[in-house]
């Protein structure tokens, strides 16, 4: 009865919102400028790579998805811990010791339903924090995760600057701090085993494949049910395209997800002023040079002017 | 050379406060190594980075902004007359950025691994590209203002072996910054090619050489300034949470403008603070002539900035939002204020008029920059940030410190040129160099 209920509101929810999802997604297909045709060659190398799907329509919020990467990753919270309390219900909910949350969400005109969200590291195609790391401490592997390298990172926190997901966290109260964020259980994904809170799902809300084929599925669930989701695939296109993506019933916005992020890789934001360093550089040369070389020839003219009148005068004094 | 030494002096009140004020931010920095960064900023996950990036670093490095600017119009651009600024000016800026890269050191989290910048490159990055110009500026300086330990210490062997090697040193550095930048050897080949044209057309006497300062030297320092500054504009591009007001892909223009604006500026505050300190006395001339084009930086910069914020469409913004609208008004103010004092003779004569035209304008670039790494910052998940005042005492120590070193400096190396040591390449009245060391005069 509960579920009955939670359904025909997800339903009126994603009727509301089928339009607007649409109108955006349809606008986003059609290549117009230079950066869109760059991220489909970008998605294009990311469809073989390892990915994950999130279906907020199927995630009943028990959190056993926290819980085994809190046990993955050594978080050091105790099962207690991580079920204390609701705190934020968007990306202000991770921490240096919680790579992933489950968010919760309800609605005054049926409080009888819920709905969840999953905040974690997106795994972008082309990450702003990978591009704006000075010393490649991040990267991006060409299997998908997106990855920290301690041995590199100065602590400069620029690619929590740059992340526009707010996901990268930072130990501040720590001597030797580290950045923290999930890495999609590179190693597991080595090993050909899924991520651990893939494989803690109870209700199969969330799978891995590659980038391709959950895309495809996102694509096929969305219009086998189009009643039931948002027409929207969250990381299709947002920043460029993630290898996380997530399906929902309720507006994006409403399940904490941050919204009108712009369908670029945020690389393309610093790529025109890096790109143009070294015109400035020869360029520049080129004119101090030219400035110098001026600068020299009037005083030149200037000096020989001068010895010229010196020397007319002291001849006619002469004469 | 007759400058009093630094240890004769009786130590002043003001130095003595200095001196506490540095021994407060050291503690406190001895604390922050302990106990991370938390237990000293209100800094979050949210707010990453705070007053230590728009004071210490984005600021800091605007201010030191006279030394490229003053060797270039110095050594370039035939501004000889200007030869007793350029040497403070070059001081102020090597103590800058070593100041900077002390404070910097504070606010990363791991500056242990700070090498790993010169040799872990991503190209894309404009924080790497931020790392390799601190790195090869300060380099410069040192370099620029080697001379000067040279004569106090009467290294004249060390001396000419500078002259001689400097440019081919130079050549090679902006290769290889070029190098890790673009890691296209075209552009490497492209660089050096423009470089090594200038050094041999002035080796040839085609071009006449500088007889105290490599040429190269100078363009090196004004190359890496002005990737530097820009570069400081560029980090910000990729960030969100920048509000309208100060997020614009000119940027880097804007920080660069506003840099060259301010270094002029400087120059006349740090003359006339040390005219009062040092009992130096202030070269009132060259300074009014400073103080004379000012204008014309100061409204190239507004002009700039007002018209990229028609262009964007967001001039509205400027009435929208309390802080961000105090924050921009104010900056607007403090720099036609600075334009209209420096514009206008009768206030320009006046003992007050010079360093009050020149600090609106150093208030102006300060608003300016905390508005890009403070004020304008907006996180709507997360508590507005605020700093915490170990912040602002931190930074507080760090100033007094270098303004301590500044002083001991002036003290005891001649930074304040005497009249028989100001010369002109064309009247060498007292060269520093034995004749055969330097190039034909004019070959034409």
């Amino acid at each position: 009865m509960n579920a009955l209920s939670r359904r025909t509101f997800l339903v009126r929810g994603g009727c509301a919102a089928a339009g607007l999802a649409g109108a955006s997604s349809s606008a986003a297909a059609t290549p117009r400028t230079t950066e869109d045709s760059r991220d489909e060659t970008l998605a294009a190398g990311a469809s073989g790579q390892h990915a994950m799907l999130f279906d907020s329509t199927l995630c009943v919020g028990c959190r056993a998805c926290e819980l085994a990467c809190n046990k993955k990753n050594d978080l050091g919270r105790t099962p207690e811990e991580v079920f204390r309390g609701r705190g934020a219900q968007d990306a202000r909910a991770l921490g240096p010791d919680v790579f992933t949350y489950v968010t919760f969400h309800q609605w005054e005109a049926d409080p009888t339903t819920a709905a969840f969200g999953k905040m974690q590291c997106m795994h972008c195609i082309e990450p702003a924090c990978v591009s704006s790391c000075p010393v490649n401490a991040l990267h991006k592997t060409s299997e998908g995760p997106v990855v920290w390298d301690g041995s590199k990172c100065l602590g400069c926190r620029y690619c929590m600057m740059a992340c526009p997901f707010v996901v990268p966290r930072f130990e501040w109260d720590s001597r030797n701090p580290r950045i923290r964020k999930c890495d999609m259980c590179a190693d597991l994904l080595a090993e050909g085993q899924p991520p651990a809170c893939v494989a803690a799902c109870p209700t199969k809300a969330l799978r891995t494949g590659t980038r391709a084929e959950l895309l495809a599925e996102a694509r096929r669930r969305i219009a086998a049910r189009p009643r039931r989701y948002v027409h929207h695939v969250y990381g299709e296109h947002e920043a460029g395209g993630t290898n996380f993506l997530h399906l929902a019933g309720r507006p994006f916005e409403e399940l904490g997800y941050r919204r009108n992020l712009p369908l670029r890789s945020y690389r393309d934001y610093t790529r025109p002023a890096m790109a143009a360093i070294p015109y400035a550089m020869v360029g520049l040369t080129v004119i101090l040079g030219g400035v110098r070389w001026v600068v020299e020839r009037r005083t030149d003219v200037a000096r020989r002017a001068r010895a010229a009148r010196q020397a007319h005068d002291t001849s006619g004094g002469e004469r | 050379m007759t400058v009093p030494s630094f240890l004769r002096t009786p130590v002043t009140r003001g130095v003595g406060m200095l001196a506490v004020l540095g021994a407060i931010g050291l503690g406190l920095i001895a604390y922050r190594f302990a106990a991370g960064l938390g237990a000293v900023t209100n800094l979050s996950d949210g707010y990453p980075w705070g007053f230590w990036i728009g004071m210490d670093v984005l600021v800091g490095i605007a201010l030191a902004a006279g030394g490229f600017v003053m060797a270039g119009v110095v050594h370039l651009f035939g501004g000889h007359r200007f030869h007793p600024l350029a040497r403070p000016a070059v001081l102020t800026a090597l103590l800058g950025y070593l100041l900077f890269i002390f404070a910097l050191s504070v606010d990363l989290g791991r500056p242990w691994n700070i090498w790993q910048a010169l040799i872990s490159w991503n190209h894309v990055s404009p924080m790497f590209e931020v790392s390799w110009c601190v790195t090869f500026y300060t380099f410069v300086l040192a370099l620029e203002f080697a001379p000067v330990v040279f004569e106090r210490f009467g290294w004249r062997t060390l001396h000419r072996w500078w002259f001689q090697s400097t440019p081919f040193a130079i050549i090679g550095f902006v290769m290889l910054f070029v190098f890790a930048m673009t890691g296209s050897p075209a552009w490497v080949l492209a660089m050096g090619g423009a470089l090594g044209l200038w050094e041999t057309l002035m080796r040839l006497g085609v071009m006449r050489r500088d007889h105290q300062m490599p040429i190269l030297l100078i363009t090196a320092g004004i190359l890496f300034s002005t990737m530097h500054q820009s570069s400081l504009g560029t980090l910000f591009l990729i960030t969100d949470k920048l509000g309208p007001l100060w997020y614009t892909p000119i940027l880097p223009l804007l920080f660069f403008l506003s840099a060259v604006m301010v270094a002029p500026a400087m120059v006349i505050v740090e003359a006339t603070l040390s005219a009062r300190v040092v009992r130096h006395k202030a070269e009132p001339g060259l300074l009014d002539a400073l103080g004379r084009a000012m204008p014309y930086l100061i409204v190239t910069y507004l002009l700039v900035r007002v018209s990229d914020m028609l262009g964007r469409g967001v001039v509205l913004e400027a009435m929208r939002g309390f802080w961000p609208t105090v924050w921009w008004w104010l900056e607007i103010a403090l720099l036609l204020t600075a334009v209209a004092l420096f514009a206008t003779a009768e206030i320009r004569r006046r003992p007050w008029g010079l360093p009050l035209a020149a600090w609106a304008t150093v208030l102006g670039l300060v608003v300016h920059r905390t508005g890009v790494a403070v004020v304008g910052l907006d996180v709507p998940e997360y508590p507005r940030y605020v700093p915490h005042v170990a912040e602002v005492l931190i930074t507080v120590g760090i100033v007094s410190l270098g303004l301590l070193a500044f002083r001991i400096a002036v003290a005891v190396l001649p930074v304040y040129e005497t009249h028989a040591m100001l010369t002109s390449p064309d009247v060498p009245t007292v060269p520093p160099l034995p004749q055969r060391e330097l190039a034909p005069v004019s070959s034409a």
